[in-house]
């Protein structure tokens, strides 16, 4: 409004949000590999995934700690407060998704060098993943540009990887008895479980979106209240 | 040093500093002679006056009046109950006056009322003594045929009302206006706040002034000579009569042609002084207290 | 001359009050207040007095409007805090509530400041009682110097002519409501300026107590005091809006949001918002209020 007062702390504020965001983009990536290993067995790109895993431990600690330290230093209050506490969840969901990513990771020396026991059950994980990998994306443009509109689309966007969950679950109910591949299809459920852990994640991001606009904490939809979109006031 | 001197800003060059130095130097010195000089000047009044008075100091002085036409013995007894008389007409007159000029100059005349009663009285503390005389002459001694203690001490007042006056504004703009409206807040009036806080606050300063006044006052010849120059022999202690004064009895002393008057004369000269500085150094004194306690 | 004030030694027209317990029989709040006290049950006690209303409230030093058109409500045994940056108006318009700013020759006030159901703008009101019933602490502490800790806190009963059997008491329950007897009971007759700062700011408070106002208004009594003298008051506000409505201006938001119940935001002399305190610093309503409240202009 008048002069210009606090600005090397604003500055920090944007960069740190930044550098969070940034976060989501190591996700990507991590997830992007994490499929590419599930497609095509890659022992040696699954243990890539695990052990740089601590990069994103790494890039949560850092933000992490400058979160709590702004909030030691500089007092923020109304919207600086209410970002910095999105952050700080923010950052917990996306360390969580590196850690999805590193169970799926985890699971493809089970299912070994074997070809595929299931088209459509591997369809399925690779359409979930991509479309995670989509939710990620949309979560991160909905926070870095405030964006109730889109913040709220990703329940729908999370429906589908839902839906995505429950198909796989009915295909390895049905997938017959032979052992090998009722073991492969039992891995392969907790994969897609870890990817619709992920879509949740991003969702949670979306609500941290809405607290940051309006000041007020509503699940967009959960276990508890299935199918109930809250209403909330977008700010000017 | 045979190597050349650094030339790095922080290095002074040395031509330089010894310029410098000098000048400060004389600066010093020149200021600190001045000073001496003021303050031996004091000294050697005060010290002259001492050795030619103090033959004449003894028990008699104090007790006896001055004789009629000069004649030798006597002592300026009279003349110091007439001063006292006088002096303490005036301050009874002028302290009352002179404080509630400035009362009301602080508290609740207008910026622009104050201004220029304080002009008044700054040209007031500027007016010749001799004229106040003349003026106290036309005032009082014409109509009543004959000069007065009572008139000396009018004379005086005026002298005194605004010295009194004008310190006691100083005083109390130096009392904080925070004081004043703590009070207001808890809901005292204005006049009793004046009476109880800043008055009380202030009182070690109005003490000075008044104080610093009598001082200036007790030696004041020239209206005098004009107002309370005819006395009878002997100690009066009745005002409407003409009364002695230590500063006319100097002066009548030292114009008589014995040297024992003349003696006389640097007695009661030393008294005078040694009343005023006495007066001083308490009114001083209190100032310091009170600007003290004003400062927090 | 002040056309405004009315003096007189007994005051003719006082703000009606529920008569209420004298000081000496009344048990007096004990120190510690029970965290988890209900907001409704504090704003409601055994006495329901002390409530001040501001009503299109202007103010005018000559020609510069000061305070435009407040509105505002204090509810009785809370504390508000006003802030804004400066020269807004926050400590124009709470010197308005008890009728101080009429001791500026060119000031000025137009509207209504209700006390309970009484207008103190009214030409019949008497201005010495109005600040009888509330009281003020100042930015600078303001013991009075020649007067003794005692005298100090009793002034405000003996410069208004009450009764001298009672001095010692008041001046004790004074003294402990303002966190500052067990400091002073031994030299209660020493000078009030040998005190530190924070003790003077709490013996001008016990001063203004002493006289049992209904409200209490602070203009930045912290301002001059280090962050442990600072940090005392506080706790004592917070202990006192038990006794007396407290209205305190402040540039220091950390201290509005620990003390205060309710925050009030002014600026060019316009009430911008006005909320319960969390709200007012985690979510407020107003843009400029988000805005100075987060540093990006003051």
């Amino acid at each position: 409004m008048h002069e210009k007062t606090r600005v090397q702390y604003r500055e920090d504020l944007a960069n740190l949000e930044q550098r969070g965001l940034e976060g989501l983009d190591m996700v990507v990536t991590v997830l992007d590999r994490t499929l590419e290993a599930t497609q095509h067995a890659d022992i040696e790109l699954a243990e890539l995934v695990i052990a740089d895993d601590d990069r994103l431990d790494g890039r949560y600690l850092e933000v992490h700690q400058e979160l709590i330290t702004m909030l030691a230093t500089q007092s923020p209050v109304a919207t600086d407060l209410r970002l910095i506490s999105a952050l700080l969840h923010v950052m917990h969901g996306i360390e969580r998704m590196g850690d999805q990513c590193v169970n799926i990771a985890k699971l493809i020396p089970i299912t070994g060098n074997e070809p595929p026991a299931d088209e459509e059950m591997q369809k399925r994980i690779s359409m979930m993943g991509k479309q995670c990998r989509a939710l990620i994306n949309q979560a991160k443009r909905a926070f870095a540009d405030r964006d109730l509109e889109m913040a709220r689309d990703l329940v729908r966007q999370d429906d589908v990887v839902d839906n995505l969950n429950r198909e796989c679950f009915r295909i390895a109910i049905e997938i017959g008895d032979d052992p090998d591949r009722r073991e492969w299809a039992m891995t392969m459920l907790l994969a897609a479980r870890s990817l619709e852990r992920i879509g949740d994640n991003a969702v949670d991001i979306g609500e941290q979106v809405a607290y940051v606009v309006t000041g007020l904490f509503r699940e967009f939809e959960d276990a508890s209240h299935p199918g109930e979109v809250a209403t909330v006031e977008a700010q000017p | 040093m045979s190597a050349t001197p650094p030339t790095h800003p922080l290095f002074a060059a040395r031509g330089n500093l010894r310029r410098r130095r000098r000048v400060n130097r004389v600066v010093e010195i020149s200021s600190t002679v001045a000073a001496l000089l003021a303050v031996a000047v004091l000294l050697i009044v005060v010290f002259s006056v001492f050795r030619k008075g103090v033959g004449a100091l003894n028990l008699g002085f104090f007790t006896k009046s001055t004789p009629l036409f000069g004649a030798s013995g006597g002592g300026i007894a009279n003349a110091i109950v007439g001063t006292g008389i006088m002096v303490g007409l005036a301050t009874l007159m002028a302290v009352p006056i002179g404080l509630l000029v400035a009362i009301y100059t602080s508290e609740f005349a207008e910026q622009r009322v104050a201004h220029v009663v304080r002009f008044a009285l700054d040209i007031l503390n500027g007016v010749p003594t001799i004229i106040t005389g003349i003026f106290v002459v036309g005032l009082i001694v014409i109509p009543q045929g004959h000069g007065s203690g009572t008139a000396g001490a009018v004379a005086l007042a005026i002298i005194m009302l605004p010295i009194v006056a004008r310190t006691a504004q100083e005083v109390l703009a130096l009392v904080p206006e925070t004081l004043k409206e703590a009070a207001y807040a808890l809901g005292v009036t204005r006049w009793r706040t004046t009476l109880r806080v800043t008055l009380p606050t202030a009182a070690g300063g109005l003490l000075t002034g008044s104080l610093l006044a009598i001082a200036r006052v007790a030696g004041e010849t020239a209206p005098l000579i004009l107002t309370s120059f005819l006395f009878a022999p002997g100690v009066i202690t009745d005002p409407s009569q003409g009364l002695a004064s230590i500063p006319l009895f100097i002066f009548q002393s030292s114009e008589s042609p014995s040297p024992e008057s003349h003696t006389q004369a640097w007695a009661a000269a030393l008294v005078l002084i040694a009343f005023v500085l006495v007066l001083n150094v308490i009114a001083r004194a209190f100032y310091a207290r009170s600007r003290q306690r004003l400062e927090g | 001359m002040n056309p405004a004030e009315k003096v007189s030694e007994s005051p003719m027209t006082e703000p009606q009050r529920e008569p209420r317990a004298e000081p000496a029989s009344s048990p007096r709040p004990t120190i510690a207040v029970a965290e988890g006290q209900a907001k409704a049950t504090r704003g409601r006690t055994h006495r329901d007095v002390g409530t001040v209303r501001l009503e299109g409230l202007h103010a005018y030093y000559g020609s510069n409007h000061a305070v435009r058109g407040v509105d505002l409500v204090f509810d009785p045994n809370e504390v508000t805090a006003i802030i804004g940056p400066s020269g807004c108006g926050k400590s124009t318009m709470v010197r308005c509530i008890n009728r101080m700013h009429e001791e500026i020759p060119s000031a000025r006030a137009e509207g209504k400041v209700v006390l309970d159901q009484i207008d103190l703008y009214n030409s019949a009101i008497d201005v010495v009682a109005v600040r009888r019933s509330i009281g003020m602490v100042f930015q600078k502490p303001n013991p009075f110097p020649t007067m003794s800790i005692v005298d100090n806190v009793t002034a405000g009963l003996r410069l208004t002519g009450a009764p001298r059997s009672e001095m010692k008491e008041r001046a004790q329950d004074a003294l402990q409501s303002a966190g500052l007897w067990d400091e002073v009971k031994d030299r209660l007759n020493n000078a009030g300026d040998g005190l530190s700062g924070g003790q003077q700011q709490r013996l001008c408070i016990a001063r203004a107590l002493a006289v049992d106002p209904e409200v209490l208004l602070m203009d930045e009594p912290c301002s001059a005091l280090d962050p442990v003298g600072t940090l005392r008051i506080e706790e004592l506000i917070s202990q006192l809006r038990e006794r007396v409505t407290i209205v305190i201006v402040t540039h220091n938001m950390q201290q509005a949001a620990r003390v205060a119940d309710t925050t009030a935001f002014m600026l060019n002399g316009e009430m911008v918002e006005v909320g319960q305190t969390e709200k007012m610093f985690t979510n407020p309503d107003d843009d400029r209020t988000e805005q100075y409240v987060t540093g990006k202009f003051g």
